[in-house]
């Protein structure tokens, strides 16, 4: 290589390390505001004060609470979001444009106001807040209502990142399924979700993740039963903040396994 | 069996297709077309992937308007494939097949037995095709629509998987379209060929006929003819008309009934340079002298590009072995060129 040429890539080896050093460093100060309050949560509770508070059969209840009623929601959120999301991806007109709004609204409300909208609706003096109790079901106060704010506020993920992966499946794909005999139904099913599979699976993991943090809406709609984050605020103001600690160390711990779980399904084994 | 398409217009985004009609026996049709021209839509439209406005498809006579996808009983060769990415070959071809006999069948027929156990991903794009192909057939469909299936190809695998198409589509006894932009292609796989511009067909016929009687200069340019002059036609006599490029006066057979100004074309096959023999070449003829502009050399056959100064208008020939290397064609030598009055074809003015 001729000295000119080798000074020339030398010099742009260097600009580029020198960026990347910089790009580094912001970066670094954020990762390290994520970490550090991490580390800090889990260095200042005991394993025998977690253990104890496992212990505790209020705790119990918010974990099958969360876990139930997250389950539960994600469950809905999937059955009713992934056909949305179909439609979504494959109709270009301006009420797909609309329909999407409403879709990511429930993502930018403060989840207080998710509840308030939401009290709106089912509410115990709303018609159907009536009609239902009539019925011996209870919309607020409820599992139902723990369901209910939850599905609110975490379907979202499941229809947005369902759109994406479903747009990211070529549609010449589907129609030559259809062209060797197929149906709808069949391509769909052999074709659009196994490819989609994966961009699904990671938004109905986020979706899984979101509805067990849920707080807000569900201080709203249903203060009992407990979730494990109702659980952490009830802790927190009745008997101080190191109550708290081992609750919300479990529910890291479920999050964190959720997001190993997401990890591993996202990546597309066909790309 | 019989496609047959009447009065079809398909409007897809900004594009309006038609209206045309076209009836396709158990033969090949390519249909030849610049990019954008509307040659994918026609095959859309067929497929049910996009519904036309208006006009009737019919197979036999079953009606496809209206019909879904899955149940037109029309195969479709897609541009890259369209395979899908998650199945291996073998599960592609299982996947469209009829019986399991068709698996085999096609395989073997199309020579990817030992590629089966491959993702698309691990196939070559020749390999792709055939695939996609054998997958296809393996559905046992009443009609084939091939969406340019060999454009993105190498030439040495284009022209091999050429000739295997050829002898496929002649064991087939189904209506088959070829949609294409090479005309190359078109006219080695297409018992007939359909010119399009502009979502309209501008002339249907077979290749030979094509070439020697274009329609229109847009056809004599898209289908390999590039001398292509302005001209004024002066007289008639009993064998047609005569007209005159720059200084030279041209007889031709053709029967002109329309504007004075004309456009006028030989085919560069149609003219002989030197002695090269031409077995069309009959009387009356024109011979011009000219000088060599440029050669350039496309595969076995070279391309002369010869000036001719008393008519002003510089020619394209072709000139293929053994003549290639007996006769001098390198840049400012003279050469006699020849062309029947036959050869000569004329258009109203675009």
């Amino acid at each position: 290589m001729p000295p000119s040429q080798t000074n020339t890539t030398s010099k742009l080896s260097s600009l580029q390390r020198d960026w990347l050093s910089i790009a580094l460093s912001l970066g670094g100060v954020l990762l390290l505001y994520y970490s550090i309050p991490l580390v800090s949560l889990l260095l200042s509770v005991q394993p025998t004060t977690i253990f104890a508070e496992l212990a505790n059969p209020a705790v119990q209840r918010a974990i099958v609470t969360s876990v139930f009623g997250a389950s539960l929601s994600t469950f809905l959120a999937t059955v009713l979001g992934l056909p949305l999301a179909y439609w979504l991806a494959r109709r270009k007109t301006i009420w797909q444009q609309v329909t999407l709004g409403f879709v990511v609204l429930p993502l930018v409300l403060p989840p207080t106001v998710s509840g308030v909208v939401l009290l709106t609706v089912i509410g115990p003096t709303t018609l159907l807040g009536d009609v239902a109790s009539v019925s011996g079901i209870s919309l607020t106060r409820s599992l139902a209502g723990v369901v209910l704010a939850q599905t609110f506020v975490a379907s979202p993920f499941v229809v947005v990142t369902a759109k994406a992966a479903i747009e990211r499946v070529d549609e010449t794909l589907e129609h030559a399924s259809r062209a060797l005999g197929k149906s709808r139904l069949q391509t769909t099913h052999k074709i659009t979700l196994p490819l989609a599979g994966p961009g699904i699976l990671a938004g109905v993991t986020l979706a899984f993740a979101r509805a067990m943090g849920e707080f807000g809406a569900t201080m709203m709609l249903a203060y009992y039963p407990r979730t494990m984050p109702v659980q952490i605020w009830v802790s927190f103001v009745s008997a101080g903040v190191e109550r708290a600690y081992p609750v919300a160390i479990i529910l890291l711990a479920v999050a964190l396994i959720s997001l190993i779980v997401l990890h591993t399904i996202a990546h597309n084994p066909w790309t | 069996m019989t496609l047959t398409l009447t009065d079809i217009t398909t409007t897809y985004e900004d594009f309006t297709l038609g209206p045309l009609s076209l009836v396709v026996d158990n033969e090949v049709l390519a249909v030849l077309g610049p990019s954008g021209s509307g040659k994918t839509t026609i095959l859309s439209s067929v497929a049910g992937i996009v519904q036309p406005d208006t006009g009737s498809i019919y197979l036999n006579e079953r009606s496809l308007i209206d019909c879904p996808i899955e149940h037109r009983d029309i195969g479709v060769v897609f541009q890259d494939g369209a395979l899908f990415p998650h199945m291996t070959a073998y599960e592609n071809i299982a996947y469209a097949a009829t019986t399991p006999e068709h698996i085999d069948k096609y395989t073997t027929l199309l020579d990817i037995a030992q590629i089966l156990d491959r993702k698309p991903a691990a196939l070559s794009g020749g390999e792709r095709q055939r695939v996609a192909l054998a997958r296809t057939l393996a559905a046992d469909p009443s009609a084939l629509l091939l969406d340019e299936p060999l454009s993105s190809l190498d030439t040495p695998i284009r022209r091999r998987l050429r000739g295997d198409l050829r002898a496929l589509f002649q064991t087939l006894d189904i209506p088959v379209i070829y949609v294409t932009h090479d005309q190359q292609t078109a006219t080695a796989l297409g018992d007939r060929l359909a010119i399009v511009q502009a979502g309209m067909i501008k002339q249907i016929g077979t290749p030979q006929m094509i070439r020697n009687a274009p329609n229109s200069a847009f056809v004599a340019r898209f289908t390999g003819n590039e001398n292509l002059f302005t001209a004024t036609v002066t007289d008639h006599n009993e064998h047609g008309a005569i007209i005159r490029i720059g200084e030279q006066t041209v007889q031709t057979t053709v029967t002109w009934t329309g504007d004075d100004c004309v456009t006028a074309s030989i085919h560069p096959a149609r003219i002989q340079v030197g002695s090269q023999s031409m077995n069309d070449l009959t009387d009356p003829s024109h011979s011009f002298t000219g000088t060599v502009v440029q050669q350039l050399t496309e595969g076995s056959m070279t391309r002369v590009t010869i000036a001719v100064q008393t008519a002003d208008i510089a020619l394209t020939a072709t000139v293929h072995p053994p003549m290639t290397h007996q006769l001098s064609l390198i840049p400012d030598e003279t050469v006699e060129i020849t062309f029947s009055s036959t050869a000569v074809h004329l258009f109203a003015r675009e």
